[in-house]
């Protein structure tokens, strides 16, 4: 399912609309965990991660990972230094209201699986 | 007795996310020109640095030997050591659980730069300074101990890596000897007394990755003279000495 389609399923906020063809990228994995070294260990190439962390590292990590776009949950908003770097890494960032494992869990019902799956 | 001024917790380039500039010689500078007694480098899981540093600052300025572990849980700890040789041994602890370095690392979380007294890279770190060692806190803490040294808390305050933040709670049996708190916390504050509630001395560090932080935190130490025993001396509050205001 294309990145946009999910957001607006799902009512994420966009946080780096200046990402550009970010909305277009197919999204099938996700990965959901607040341990950068977890993330970096195991989240799927390509996919999106659900996180509660807002730090710089985040960016540097979920880039690393070669992860497509990181959702902020909770309502949490990075700041604008962080959002700057995600642009220019071409990492496209959301925030959502709704906690991890509602996110986690209506992401599944769109056919994001995860890992495992 | 005497007051001097401390920032406990200084990167240099070692640190991945710290700026090319943090050589010796301009972290040097930059404490004198604060007007700091002493200064404590604490790079992110390695030592490697230290004695560059304490060479650059010759009888000008104490140079604690410092460490900031990164826990399995990614709360950070700093070590304070009684010198370098101990930071370095704690360092090499430390470094045994961190993997090498791989193509895509130096671009995104940024170059660690091993330098000498006068600045010049000698080389480059190849473990990933910036990630999780495999040491919770409580190991951690004990790792401190273990090479003579005095454990404290980072950045309490802070939403990301403090053990707050981390774990929810201040984990009391890990065995802290100090908590630090940054520089959004001003001392003699209400702020400040939230977190002396644990019993335990609050530092106030700047965490510099920036020639422009060193120094933007500092703690009042009331001791003989700046120093390692003297630090230990005044956190434990022996005999008149203390860290912080009365």
């Amino acid at each position: 399912m294309k990145l946009d389609d999910i957001a607006r399923e799902l009512g994420f906020t966009e946080l780096t609309p200046e990402v550009p063809g970010a909305r277009d990228t197919d999204i099938d994995r996700g990965y959901a965990s607040d341990l950068l070294s977890d993330v970096l260990a195991h989240a799927p190439e390509g996919g999106l991660l659900v996180t509660l962390q807002v730090h710089l590292n985040v960016i540097a990590v979920a880039s690393h990972a070669e992860l497509a776009a990181v959702v902020f949950a909770g309502n949490r908003k990075p700041e604008d230094d962080v959002l700057a770097k995600a642009a220019a890494e071409g990492l496209a960032l959301y925030s959502s209201p709704a906690d991890t494992f509602d996110i986690a869990g209506r992401l599944y019902a769109l056919g994001v699986k995860g890992t495992h799956a | 007795m005497n007051v001097c001024f401390a920032d406990l917790h200084v990167h240099t380039a070692l640190s991945p996310c710290a700026d090319a500039a943090m050589t010796p010689p301009v972290i040097v500078g930059a404490a004198l020109i604060e007007g700091l007694a002493m200064i404590a480098v604490c790079d992110h899981n390695s030592a490697r640095n230290v004695a560059a540093v304490q060479e650059a600052a010759g009888d000008h300025l104490v140079v604690l030997a410092g460490m900031e572990i990164t826990t399995a849980e990614e709360c950070h700890v700093v070590g304070l050591f009684p010198d370098a040789a101990a930071a370095e041994a704690a360092g090499a602890e430390v470094g045994a659980s961190l993997g090498a370095i791989d193509d895509g690392y130096e671009t995104f979380f940024g170059e660690q730069h091993v330098l000498d007294a006068a600045g010049l890279e000698t080389g480059r770190e190849t473990l990933e300074l910036a990630t999780a060692t495999t040491l919770d806190v409580n190991a951690a803490v004990a790792l401190v101990h273990r090479h003579g040294g005095v454990a404290v808390a980072a950045h309490i305050d802070r939403p990301s890596f403090g053990v707050i933040g981390q774990l929810g709670f201040f984990p009391a049996e890990a065995g802290f000897d100090a908590v630090e708190v940054s520089r959004h916390v001003a001392p003699g504050t209400a702020q400040e007394a939230e977190f002396a509630v644990y019993g335990l001395p609050v530092l106030h560090s700047s965490d510099a990755h920036y020639v422009s932080d060193v120094g933007a935190a500092r703690t009042a130490v009331t001791c003989e003279r700046p120093g390692f025993d003297e630090l230990v001396l005044a956190v434990r509050g022996h005999e008149g000495r203390r860290v912080g205001d009365a």
